[in-house]
């Protein structure tokens, strides 16, 4: 499917899941994800990233949680109003993790403008570092353990640590030296074969915009659903139309896959 | 007329004393296939990388001298930028996975033309063309990510060809490669240099299969270029050369032959009294797996396969690219669960780091202490190894580098390093991953004693290689695997020998049995 159509879509989950931090949104929405990167994730490095994308939501959970406990007086409330928050960076991180198994990530590269290219291409580095840094860490963990090295205590860091630090260096340097030698940064540039743009991913923008059309508009009309009442904690209402868009999202799962992409020339 | 002049180059990397290039004076012709050769530290790479101006525009250091590349224009790598030659010069490093840019095969191909501005339509039809000449065409669609240590590197070639170079730089584009992805490399190659005049530059330490293909040689030694000229006087010089030429130095043939054809046409000479002999070795039992299933996800890579290993056997694991001599290695190191199948040693599951020990790919991976020792130090420590770090270094030879920094050490060093650190374990078994990446003839022969010492001691190694004459040289036996099965199992003389790919060129010369040039003196 055409990169933009990716784009477009991460943005409206992104977009849907701030609005809100009701558990009955978001959790469809964390599954909406998990559906979408099993069904379109690309083999390779990226589809492993999932996970640690879904093991940082975690984290960010506990961490939100863990800081209220430092309030002086704290409630019950509180902490669910904490939790909830978590939930709501939980999700966006994990439709962003969706989004780098299904993407490839110098195909933001190819939609930017010329005069963009610059920083579109040190964008789509940035997303490629987390799947090569997942990579690295994975084979020195194994090459260390195959010489006895155990990492997981703190004092053995560096033995993970700076294998990974150093070959990440490297790799830097040599992509950086191939790019350079490959002509990167002369002044003028082309585009070789665009990418078609397909009926499917109409049929995902369009239902990424509605999405973001429903929960933008449940935003401005102040629609209770949308957020949680913690003092006292009420169960929360759901409002239908806004649990439809949510689960609309999950289209790309769906759809029969969109292969020849590409304009002939 | 010569295409590339350097003229009293010399260079010094930053942080370092003595220059890596020394007085560098030398022309190479236009459409010439140039070998750059010579021990791993006598500046290979950085004057290959001198060539397209990445050394000193990407490195710092002190330079001095010009080198002069003469297009239509005659261009300076000073005042040009490694990107303003581009159009003129390409280069293939080392790692291509390192270099690739994006994730598409065909865009991978694309990405120099777009950069130097070629119209959409021309960039089309140069695509299809480069997919076509290196036989690539399957790969289009695929991320790079996911392809072989073959395929990566015929991409990483199609890349750097795609915008019609003049000049094609490579640093040891087959040392990955199994030996017929090497020869179908080297030409492709060679038919570039014929049907389209470019110049090729390589830098190599296995010479075997390169040495037949190239017509200039520029030997290195310690910074200088010691010899320029015709292969065959260069490694003479350089007292160097494929196992023939080793041959021909210790029978006394001048000028050494270059090539199996050149070595067959004067070893009617020799008179050969003895027949090949190999014995087996056979020990007690040390390794077993039986039944051996494996795969990723719905790809299966090994294909119920049965392998043991006794005690004193050193035992090379061969086959193309992909064939899955890594996951084999893998299943029996404990570090890939295999989906049937079991794997002992001595009678017992195998333990990571204790029974069965594993040196990667890339020593890179395992290095962090800041000196040699310390690397051994740790290992010792971590496994409480009574051991001393001495013998650990004593027994790859590398005494002398044990306070040095690892980072500081040429590639063959490194990989003596990390496999010290590694049989510091010291486990009965030992797995080596294709250890010749960067191996020098030194560091080579290092490497081929140790091995033999260590299984001397009731323990066993087992090591997946491309290089068939370090197999022929060290192996007790060859194990072939494909399509994940083992199609052969048994002596090297037997199983290399009657092979039309995996022959060592002493097989090639006197027929099969024979592996070494030093098996082939002593039947004189």
């Amino acid at each position: 499917m055409h990169q933009g159509a990716w784009l477009l879509w991460a943005f409206s989950g992104g977009l849907v899941a701030i609005t809100t931090t009701n558990p009955f949104y978001l959790l469809p929405l964390l599954a909406v994800a998990w559906v979408v990167h099993a069904a379109c994730g690309r083999p390779g490095p990226q589809a492993r990233s999932f996970r640690i994308f879904l093991i940082f939501g975690a984290l960010t959970i506990c961490t939100r949680t863990a800081l209220v406990l430092f309030l002086p007086d704290i409630q019950l409330g509180n902490v669910v109003e904490a939790a909830m928050e978590g939930l709501r960076l939980a999700v966006l991180l994990t439709v962003f993790g969706a989004y780098n198994t299904v993407s490839d990530p110098f195909g933001v590269l190819r939609l930017s403008p010329r005069r963009w290219h610059e920083p579109a291409l040190a964008a789509s580095l940035a997303l490629s570092i987390a799947p090569r840094t997942i990579a690295a860490v994975a084979t020195v963990r194994e090459a260390q353990r195959m010489r006895g090295i155990e990492i997981r205590r703190f004092r053995s860091l560096p033995a993970l640590a700076v294998p990974v630090l150093e070959t990440g260096m490297e790799e830097a340097v040599m992509l950086a030296e191939s790019m350079d030698a490959r002509g990167h940064g002369r002044g003028r540039r082309t585009r070789y074969r665009p990418e078609r743009w397909g009926w499917q991913a109409t049929i995902v923008s369009v239902a990424g915009v509605l999405a973001v059309g429903v929960a933008v508009s449940a935003l401005f009309g102040d629609d209770p659903s949308l957020g949680l009442s913690a003092f006292p904690i009420v169960w929360p209402e759901v409002s239908p139309v806004m649990l439809l868009a949510i689960v609309t999202l999950s289209i790309p799962a769906w759809l029969p896959v969109d292969s020849p992409t590409r304009k002939s020339r | 007329m010569t295409i590339i002049d350097f003229e009293r180059v010399s260079f010094t990397y930053p942080d370092s004393d003595a220059p890596v290039l020394d007085d560098v004076s030398l022309s190479i012709p236009e459409g010439t296939f140039a070998l750059v050769t010579g021990h791993t530290g006598a500046g290979k790479s950085t004057f290959i990388r001198a060539i397209n101006g990445l050394v000193p525009h990407f490195t710092g250091g002190e330079y001095s001298g010009s080198v002069t590349l003469r297009g239509e224009t005659n261009r300076n790598t000073l005042d040009s930028a490694p990107r303003d030659l581009a159009d003129l010069v390409a280069f293939v490093p080392q790692d291509p996975s390192a270099a690739f840019v994006v994730d598409r095969v065909e865009d991978e191909i694309a990405y120099s033309l777009e950069n130097l501005g070629v119209d959409r339509t021309v960039m089309r039809r140069r695509v299809e063309e480069t997919l076509d000449a290196l036989n690539i065409e399957g790969l289009r669609d695929r991320s790079v990510r996911t392809l072989s240590g073959g395929e990566r590197q015929r991409v990483a070639i199609a890349a750097a060809l795609a915008p019609g170079p003049r000049i094609l730089l490579l640093d040891e584009p087959t040392s990955q490669l199994d030996p017929q992805g090497a020869e179908d490399v080297l030409a492709a190659l060679q038919r570039l240099v014929h049907d389209l005049g470019i110049t090729v530059v390589l830098a190599e330490h296995r010479l075997e299969r390169v040495a037949g293909f190239v017509d200039l040689a520029v030997g290195m030694r310690r910074g200088a270029p010691v010899a320029l000229g015709d292969p065959a006087r260069v490694l003479e010089l350089l007292k160097s050369g494929p196992p023939v030429a080793r041959l021909g130095r210790l029978v006394g043939w001048s000028p050494s032959p270059l090539t199996v054809r050149d070595a067959r046409r004067v070893a009617s000479t020799l008179h050969l009294t003895a027949r090949p002999e190999g014995e087996r070795v056979a020990g007690k039992l040390l390794m077993e797996a039986a039944g051996l299933r494996a795969g990723y996800g719905r790809r299966v890579v090994l294909n119920d396969i049965d392998v043991s290993l006794d005690e004193g056997e050193i035992v090379a694991l061969m086959g193309r690219n992909g064939a899955g001599k890594t996951t084999l290695l893998r299943c029996l190191a404990g570090l890939h669960r295999p989906e049937s199948g079991m794997v002992n040693v001595r009678g017992e599951a195998p333990v990571a780091g204790r029974t069965v020990s594993l040196c990667p790919q890339r020593p890179e991976s395992l290095l962090f202490a800041e000196t040699v020792g310390g690397e051994v130090e740790v290992t010792l420590k971590a496994t409480g190894s009574d051991s001393s770090i001495e013998t650990a270094l004593d027994a790859l030879g590398i005494s002398e580098l044990r306070d040095r920094h690892p980072r500081d050490l040429s590639a063959g060093q490194r990989l003596l390093v990390a496999i010290a650190s590694v049989v510091a374990t010291d486990g009965p078994l030992l797995l080596l991953d294709e250890p010749t990446r960067g191996l020098d003839h030194q560091s080579k022969t290092r490497l081929v004693g140790f091995l033999r010492s260590w299984a001397n001691r009731r323990r066993a190694v087992m090591l997946a290689t491309h290089d068939v004459e370090l197999a022929a040289e060290v192996a007790t036996r060859v194990m072939m695997i494909a399509t994940g099965e083992v199609i052969a199992d048994g002596q090297p003389r037997d199983v290399l020998g009657d092979s039309s790919v995996f022959a060592p060129q002493m097989a090639r010369v006197f027929g099969p049995g024979w592996l070494t040039p030093e098996q082939v003196v002593a039947a004189l």
